[in-house]
């Protein structure tokens, strides 16, 4: 059975309101980023896929089953929501063999496994310790480990680093690239480093739609030719905010180093330079709201 | 994966503080109520007092029922049990007229002011009877002799009046008071009350030794004491389980498992019932063994399953009942709402068995009482109502037991969510 997700024709409502509209997508195997601004549609569709909401309309297969018949989708998916947490009173160990026996795994299975993914989420040494005496990291990775307890062939994470200090988010990634080498792992996020360090092939939501999909590369070659940097004075920085999207500043004593966007050069000091995910993703949020080009080249 | 859930659940109930609390209360129930257990022994000749017991006597059911009639007449207030349960009827003017009309017809007496002087001349040699009781020294009363208390009115019948016409004028009062009231014929009869001979507290002592062989009779009581606080109790621990999973942000977690809902619900509600039953169990055996101690001293043959039985047909059903509305509005509501259900059914059947104490009425009781190691006769004539009531409640738990698997799993699915926000089946 193909390691793929097809997602055809999805339309999803709430009440009135559509939270996807027409979403076609094709995922295989590695990692596959969701990128989009909050409340985009990223966990409406993450949630679709889980079983935990039902399609409106559309077609959905996981590896060719479909996501109507929960039973069977839930044997090969893992998923880890944004939001979640365990029983506190229980200790690590006791929360993933509770889990493990609700994911139909016998007892021989859960003593072969639950240590081996204790030690690979290097929540070993904290087997013993109860749940609610977890860091924020360490019940991510913990989250992550009772995602996969059952060897799913698909892991759907769900803005799994938001709150993480930058070492346990670098932690968090390289796990999940590491999980990711035999099966499909969709992560889903609006903060663009994660995609960047971590996903080859990505889509981008906004208010619902699919407005790119396609890879990393593909996405910077859309605003290749876009993207310039330049010193400027902080007085000549205001004007510039007013025109343009500026995607990062750094601040050289009385000047500013920015980088920003624009469809043609701008004034004469600005200098092309080679565009990065955040500002191909800000370049593609922008395009939407037509506010990608400078207004005029007065600086 | 049964199995292994249902010990999962039962370790974590055994965790829970709720679950400690409960067993604390049936603690508290069982030393006080039946703490200080007597055995009962052979009744002996020349006792002053053996006790009351129904009479078919129809000058003795007719004067009772009158009395009865009378009485709530004079108070406006008349109790009734219609299907079973506890209701207080008060009648408007018209309806109130007419049942003056038949204590006139069946008494003689006409008039309010005539049957309150009738009342009070009653209340007043109850009253002396009382002093006069209290007033002896103590050891005085003769052994096995009842406290002094109030008898309830009797009024003799009208010169003439034939049974058959008094059934007819009672049935009447019954209807008007809508049915199920003390003047229906199977209360009637039941409320008909003399005091018992010799010969009669010696057929119930050995009935009590070998019909119940003892344990019988004693497990009965057991049961009625237990059966208060099982009738409220388990909602509590069935609402904090079915929370937990929300209060720990574990919902989809769980809903995302490929454990079938039914297994899930069913291991989480039986393991909720034996972790209930087993401080039951624990505390029955304090009773048995007094009665086994007491029947080998007596060479009575004694049934050491009494206890067992009992508890699993009279007690596990309306423990059954609370659990299943505690997670069935649960998971229904999100809320702890079952609390504030059971409550009120527990406390509208707690003030209707009051009624029905000494056994042999169980009625649609969802707390079935026997407050009494002896009336083997009565617990017998009722029992078949009491195995209905049984049947129906085990039966009611089951269903509200199915239905929360219902629910619960379109939740899993997302096509049950209180919010209605987030419902992805309606669209434009």
């Amino acid at each position: 059975m193909s390691a793929k997700i097809k997602i055809r024709d999805l339309n999803q409502y709430y009440g009135k309101k559509q939270a996807l509209k027409n979403v076609n997508l094709t995922i295989e195997t590695g990692m596959f980023g969701l990128l989009g601004r909050n409340g985009a549609g990223k966990t409406t569709l993450m949630k679709v896929l889980a079983t935990l909401l039902p399609k409106t309309e559309g077609h959905v297969s996981v590896c060719g089953r479909s996501v109507s018949k929960a039973q069977e989708v839930r044997r090969i998916t893992g998923y880890l929501p944004q939001d979640f947490s365990m029983y506190p009173n229980m200790s690590v160990y006791e929360a993933m063999d509770y889990l493990g026996v609700l994911s139909g795994l016998n007892k021989a299975q859960r003593k072969q496994r639950i240590p081996e993914l204790l030690r690979r989420v290097n929540l070993q040494d904290d087997r013993r310790k109860k749940v609610k005496a977890l860091s924020g990291g360490m019940k991510r990775r913990l989250g992550i480990a009772q995602a996969i307890l059952h060897d799913p062939k698909i892991l759907i994470v769900d803005e799994p680093t938001a709150g993480l200090d930058p070492e346990e988010r670098v932690r968090f990634r390289n796990l999940l690239c590491e999980i990711a080498e035999d099966r499909i792992v969709i992560l889903s996020t609006h903060i663009v480093g994660d995609i960047e360090a971590t996903c080859e092939n990505i889509a981008v939501l906004d208010a619902g739609e699919i407005i790119f999909k396609g890879t990393v590369a593909e996405l910077i070659d859309m605003a290749e030719g876009s993207v310039y940097q330049a010193e400027i004075s902080k007085k000549e920085l205001e004007l510039l905010k007013k025109r343009c999207i500026v995607t990062s500043m750094l601040t050289l004593g009385n000047n500013v180093m920015v980088r920003f966007l624009s469809d043609s050069k701008p004034f004469a000091s600005a200098k092309p330079c080679e565009a990065g995910v955040e500002d191909a993703y800000m370049y593609l949020m922008s395009s939407r709201g037509g506010e990608a080009e400078c207004l005029d080249s007065s600086l | 994966m049964f199995g292994q859930l249902f010990i999962k659940e039962c370790r974590q109930t055994a965790r829970s503080l709720i679950y400690w609390l409960i067993v604390l209360v049936l603690i508290f129930d069982f030393v006080t109520q039946l703490g200080e257990m007597d055995i009962a022994r052979e009744p002996k000749k020349g006792q002053e007092n053996y006790g009351m017991k129904m009479s078919d006597d129809k000058d003795v059911i007719m004067e009772t029922a009158l009395g009865g009639l009378t009485e709530e007449y004079l108070r406006e207030s008349y109790t009734t049990y219609p299907i079973g349960f506890y209701k207080s009827v008060t009648l408007d003017k018209k309806e109130d007229a007419k049942i003056g009309k038949i204590i006139n017809e069946a008494t003689g007496i006409k008039g309010r002011d005539n049957l309150e002087k009738l009342w009070e001349e009653w209340y007043t040699a109850q009253e002396e009877k009382m002093q006069l009781q209290s007033g002896q020294e103590p050891g005085e009363a003769a052994e096995g002799m009842e406290p002094a208390m109030m008898q309830n009115l009797v009024v003799k019948p009208a010169e003439g009046l034939t049974y058959e016409r008094f059934e007819e004028l009672m049935d009447q009062a019954d209807d008007i008071l809508g049915g199920g009231s003390n003047y229906a014929e199977d209360y009637r009869k039941k409320n008909a009350r003399v005091p018992k001979t010799y010969e009669d507290a010696m057929t119930e002592y050995h009935e009590l030794i070998e019909k119940d062989r003892l344990t019988g009779g004693y497990a009965r009581l057991f049961s009625d004491y237990m059966v208060i606080f099982l009738g409220l109790v388990p909602v509590f621990l069935a609402v904090t389980r079915s929370l937990r999973d929300k209060r720990a942000s574990m919902n989809e977690l769980i809903y995302v498992r490929r454990c079938p809902s039914a297994v899930i619900i069913a291991s989480r509600y039986l393991s909720m019932l034996v972790m209930i039953l087993i401080p039951v169990f624990a505390l029955s055996m304090v009773p048995l063994t007094q009665c086994m101690k007491h029947a080998l001293t007596e060479g009575i043959s004694a049934d050491p399953f009494a206890f067992a039985k009992y508890i699993l047909g009279w007690q596990m059903p309306t423990i059954m009942i609370a659990l299943s509305v505690g997670i069935f509005l649960t998971e229904l509501t999100d809320t702890a709402l079952a609390v504030l259900v059971q409550g009120a059914w527990w406390f509208v059947s707690l003030f209707g068995g009051t009624a029905t104490l000494t056994g042999g009425m169980y009625g649609w009781n969802l707390m079935p009482r026997h407050n009494t190691e002896l009336n083997w006769e009565g617990y017998q004539e009722g029992f078949a109502r009491l195995a209905s009531n049984r049947i129906l409640y085990t039966s009611l738990a089951v269903i509200l037991a199915a239905l929360t698997v219902i629910i619960y799993g379109q939740k899993r699915k997302g096509r049950y969510q209180l919010s209605w926000k987030n419902i992805g089946r309606s669209k434009k």
